[in-house]
């Protein structure tokens, strides 16, 4: 049997005092790719938040690779890539040292970047596509660029399990394509993911399986139901698909 | 007779060109944090630190440290609750700072013009125990902004991040703090305690004009830091004002002049940065280099299935057939 990667038991979430998730359990496995979908408010982007550690559980307990999260420290195994509409800070920096901030959880203190780092962020870079970029400031880049940094960033400690937060989010149609062709590359290897979606999008067909969750407590879980398509798309459906109609005219 | 024929002169040159480093060496850090004002509230704070020494007779250097230290210590505890009302919280603290300073000083008997000199600086105060004090601590600031670069670069670029990388970030946070109240005191005899915070962000805003990477941007800005404060040191030895005031404006008037340069040179960035993204990730069609080895099922490369055909993974790359040769997919 494959060994959970993170484990979510009865977890409890209070923000300001007002539950936000209620008795979630969930459970990833090794080399699964699983994805958190449901409306604004649903409580998905505060599940991924707690299980990296960044809010605190109020009830429940929360694994990673089978240690409880307090006593969790081997954080090189997990690439995060947060929720941001930007990467710059400010100060300029370059693609290059935003992403070398990813290898800092495999270096020591007061000790020069070595050759297995350095080679670690150059893959990282190329990983999603923006070698020729790497020397360039991230505030000059587009948002999908950006996103994509912070993606780069994320891998760049060579993980065993990538949390994304709405990686997709206002990100151009080229940049969802890049993403989703550097997370295959990361899933063909074996490797875990758990990420937050507000959309499907070329993304599809690489996750195994989808939480649903409505109101802070998880409504399915399972494999996505595929809805029938028509000529038209799903029947129940009426998202904006003029971009994918570009995409499908032009790409 | 030259300036530099004085003991005292000596001494304030000495002191602003550590001045001039330390400054903008964690005022890049600030900036970068987006809190480019908090040496000025540290200023304010430290002024009550620096009346304390007044009243009880304890070296001003010493007390405005400690005061400074837990002015910058509360700041980070009210930041990161980061409650609604922070920052009417911080506001207080700062002009509480400042009264404080001036209240205790006058219980102490001292004039307004002695406050002054802490306030806008002075030349000809720098004493040889004041200079050791200041030599030290900011060595020490500046060797822990430039050691611990890499650390402080990720919590001030990205703090979520930098907590799910396992950094102790509350700890560099604070660090950060304290780092900046020290430096404040550092400056207190050169820039003074009101004018130190334009030293912190004046050059890193002129070195960000011409840069676009971080570590030219921090080497940028502590050059930056150093020559205003020398040229401001001398300009207050032939002209009667306070060194302060003509740090901070040769410092203006530096980035007046960066501001033309740097926007002509993002234009030019610009118009040669439209295209040039990796093909591969952008669904061209792009064949792998020489490629001798013929994958397939059984070849012991991972295989993943896309669409209507199975790539393998080969050295971090996905292969796909394609007639006799392969696709980096």
């Amino acid at each position: 049997m494959r060994s959970a990667v993170v484990d979510v038991r009865r977890l409890r979430v209070d923000l300001d005092d007002r539950p936000v998730l209620h008795s979630v359990d969930l459970k990833v496995v090794e080399g699964e790719v699983v994805t958190l979908l449901g409306a604004n408010g649903s409580g998905k982007s505060t599940l991924v938040r707690a299980t990296v550690g960044l809010v605190p559980a109020a009830d429940g307990e929360v694994r990673l690779f089978d240690t409880p999260l307090k006593s969790f420290h081997d954080w090189w195994r997990v690439g995060y890539v947060p929720q941001r509409t930007t990467a710059a800070g400010g100060v300029p920096a370059t693609v290059r040292e935003v992403v070398a901030a990813g290898r800092l959880s495999r270096r020591a203190l007061f000790r020069p970047a070595g050759k297995a780092d350095r080679a670690a962020v150059d893959h990282a870079i190329e990983l999603v596509g923006l070698t020729d970029h790497a020397t360039r400031s991230v505030a000059s880049l587009s948002g999908g660029q950006q996103q994509r940094v912070l993606i780069a960033r994320a891998a760049a400690s060579e993980p065993d399990l990538l949390v994304l937060d709405e990686p997709n989010a206002g990100v151009d149609h080229r940049s969802q394509e890049a993403f989703a062709r550097a997370l295959r590359t990361f899933v063909a290897s074996g490797r875990t993911v758990l990420l937050v979606l507000h959309e499907m999008g070329p993304l599809a067909p690489l996750v195994d399986r989808g939480v649903v969750l409505d109101g802070g407590r998880i409504v399915h879980d399972g494999p996505l139901p595929t809805p029938p398509m028509t000529l038209t798309g799903p029947p129940d459906h009426h998202d904006d698909h003029r971009e994918d109609y570009g995409a499908g005219l032009f790409g | 007779m030259s300036f530099l024929d004085y003991d005292f002169m000596h001494r304030a040159l000495i002191a602003a060109v550590l001045t001039g480093l330390a400054a903008p060496a964690v005022g890049t850090y600030l900036v970068q944090r987006r809190l480019a004002l908090m040496g000025d509230g540290l200023g304010h704070v430290a002024l009550t630190g620096v009346a304390v020494g007044l009243l009880t007779g304890w070296a001003p250097v010493w007390t405005s440290v400690a005061v400074a230290v837990l002015g910058a210590l509360a700041i980070d505890v009210v930041r990161a609750k980061g409650r609604a009302s922070a920052d009417v919280a911080l506001a207080m603290l700062f002009y509480g700072g400042i009264a404080g300073g001036v209240l205790i000083t006058g219980l102490a008997g001292s004039t307004a013009a002695t406050l002054n000199t802490y306030l806008f600086g002075s030349i000809t105060t720098v004493s040889q125990d004041d200079l050791w004090v200041v030599a030290i601590l900011a060595a020490v600031v500046i060797a822990l902004a430039v050691g611990l670069a890499p650390q402080l670069f990720a919590v001030c670029q990205d703090e979520e991040f930098a907590r799910v990388s396992g950094l102790p970030v509350r700890l560099y946070s604070m660090l950060i703090a304290v780092m900046a109240a020290v430096t404040v005191t550092v400056a207190m005899r050169t820039v003074g305690l009101l004018l130190v915070s334009a030293l912190m962000v004046v050059p890193v805003a002129t070195a960000q004009q011409l840069t676009r990477s971080f570590r030219t941007t921090f080497a940028l800005a502590m050059l930056l830091g150093v020559v205003p404060s020398l040229g401001g040191v001398v300009f207050s030895y032939y002209v009667d004002v306070a060194p302060g005031a003509s740090i901070v404006v040769a410092s203006l008037i530096g980035f007046v002049l960066a501001w033309p340069a740097g926007s002509l040179l993002r234009r030019r960035r610009a118009r040669r940065s439209v295209n040039g993204e990796d093909p591969r990730v952008t669904g061209a069609h792009v064949p792998t280099e020489q490629h001798p080895h013929q994958h397939e099922p059984e070849c012991g490369h991972p295989t993943v299935e896309h669409g209507d055909h199975t790539d393998y993974l080969h050295d971090g790359h996905l292969h796909a057939a394609h007639g006799r040769h392969y696709d980096e997919h």
